[in-house]
């Protein structure tokens, strides 16, 4: 405890105090000092000096894991960040690749008519309209041939109207 | 200057991690750092539980000691725990008054071996005031120039130096009364 202060205790003093004072001053600390020294304090206990550096490896191997664990924690963060980045890339990247475009074909005239190799056949209206178209023909000819022994003019008029109307609905749908 | 090389490298050490770094440190400041305790509190086991937590506390912030004098930065941790502890432990302050009046009143035996002169000094001690006492416990315990006290205590080093001298002076006076 000797070389504690490595300062000038008189230099010091005598900023604030005469010199005869300041003479007195360090007078004084440097007895009571010796006082501390007479009078030395008790030693801490060896159990409680073993007991201190055992908490210190501890702390300090705690500290170790804690360190090691954090080192994981960041490798697999940036891990994790650099797979996300790289989805997002990679999808970014896709996105703006050009794309198969699948074209939807649209039409009034349904499907199985198109792939049909009888379409009289596959089409329900289709049947009943040539049957009606087959029926009405018939008529026009026995007409034609005398056979029909009603008002011929009334008939063929009607016959015509019948047509247009058929025609018309076909096309309607 | 060896000396003062060996503890730079303990210290490099113990920021390393080094336990036996941190051991060293503990052979050598131990003794210095509890008799500042128990000189401040007057009680073993206080002492005891704050020497360890300054310890503690060393291993946590020694990573912030940037040079200068360690054991000033020492008992300036040190400092820090026994006001921490006088804060937050209101209890245990209560405790110490009791017991520094017991020591006064002579009602119970001193725990010590140390021989009836420290039980004496501790006796005058308590009799001062906590900062007056805290003020002499910084100047013989710790490596602290009286500039450096000034700082840690926030005010002139002129009223540190008279706080001092008047302390010491009245501590001898009852030591010899």
């Amino acid at each position: 405890m000797e070389n504690r202060n490595r300062e000038n205790l008189r230099e010091l003093f005598e900023k604030f105090f005469d010199a005869e004072q300041a003479e007195s001053c360090v007078e004084d600390i440097q007895k009571a000092e010796q006082i501390f020294r007479e009078h030395p304090a008790p030693e801490p206990d060896d159990m409680l000096i073993a007991n201190i550096k055992a908490e210190i490896a501890m702390r300090l191997q705690a500290a170790r894991a804690h360190r090691f664990r954090r080192i994981i924690y960041e490798v697999v963060g940036a891990a994790a960040a650099i797979l996300i980045v790289a989805t997002v890339s990679l999808q970014l990247f896709q996105k703006d690749a050009p794309q198969n475009i699948d074209f939807i074909q649209a039409s009034l005239i349904p499907t199985e008519i198109w792939i049909s190799n009888d379409i009289a056949a596959d089409d329900e209206d289709l049947v009943v309209f040539t049957a009606q178209i087959e029926q009405i023909e018939d008529e026009v000819m026995a007409l034609q041939s005398g056979e029909d022994t009603g008002n011929g003019d009334s008939t063929i008029a009607e016959l015509e109207m019948e047509l247009i109307e058929i025609n018309s609905d076909f096309w309607k749908g | 200057m060896a000396k003062s090389n060996d503890l730079a490298r303990i210290i490099t050490g113990c920021k390393d991690g080094d336990a036996k770094c941190f051991s060293q440190i503990v052979d050598m400041y131990a003794s210095r750092c509890y008799g500042y305790f128990y000189r401040l509190t007057g009680n073993n086991d206080i002492s005891d539980e704050l020497l360890s937590e300054l310890f503690v506390k060393l291993v946590e912030k020694i990573g912030s000691y940037k040079g200068g004098s360690f054991e000033s930065w020492l008992f300036k941790v040190a400092s820090n725990i026994f006001h921490d502890h006088l804060r937050s432990k209101q209890r245990r302050k209560k405790l110490i008054e009791v017991q520094i009046t017991e020591f006064e009143s002579g009602t119970i035996e001193p725990k010590q071996s140390d021989g009836e002169l420290t039980d004496k000094l501790q006796i005058q001690l308590g009799r001062m005031d906590e900062d007056t006492r805290e003020l002499i416990m910084l100047r013989f315990y710790s490596q602290l120039s009286f500039k450096e006290i000034a700082q840690k205590r926030s005010e002139p080093i002129g009223t540190t130096l008279a706080k001092t001298h008047r302390a010491l002076k009245k501590l001898r006076q009852l030591m010899e009364g």
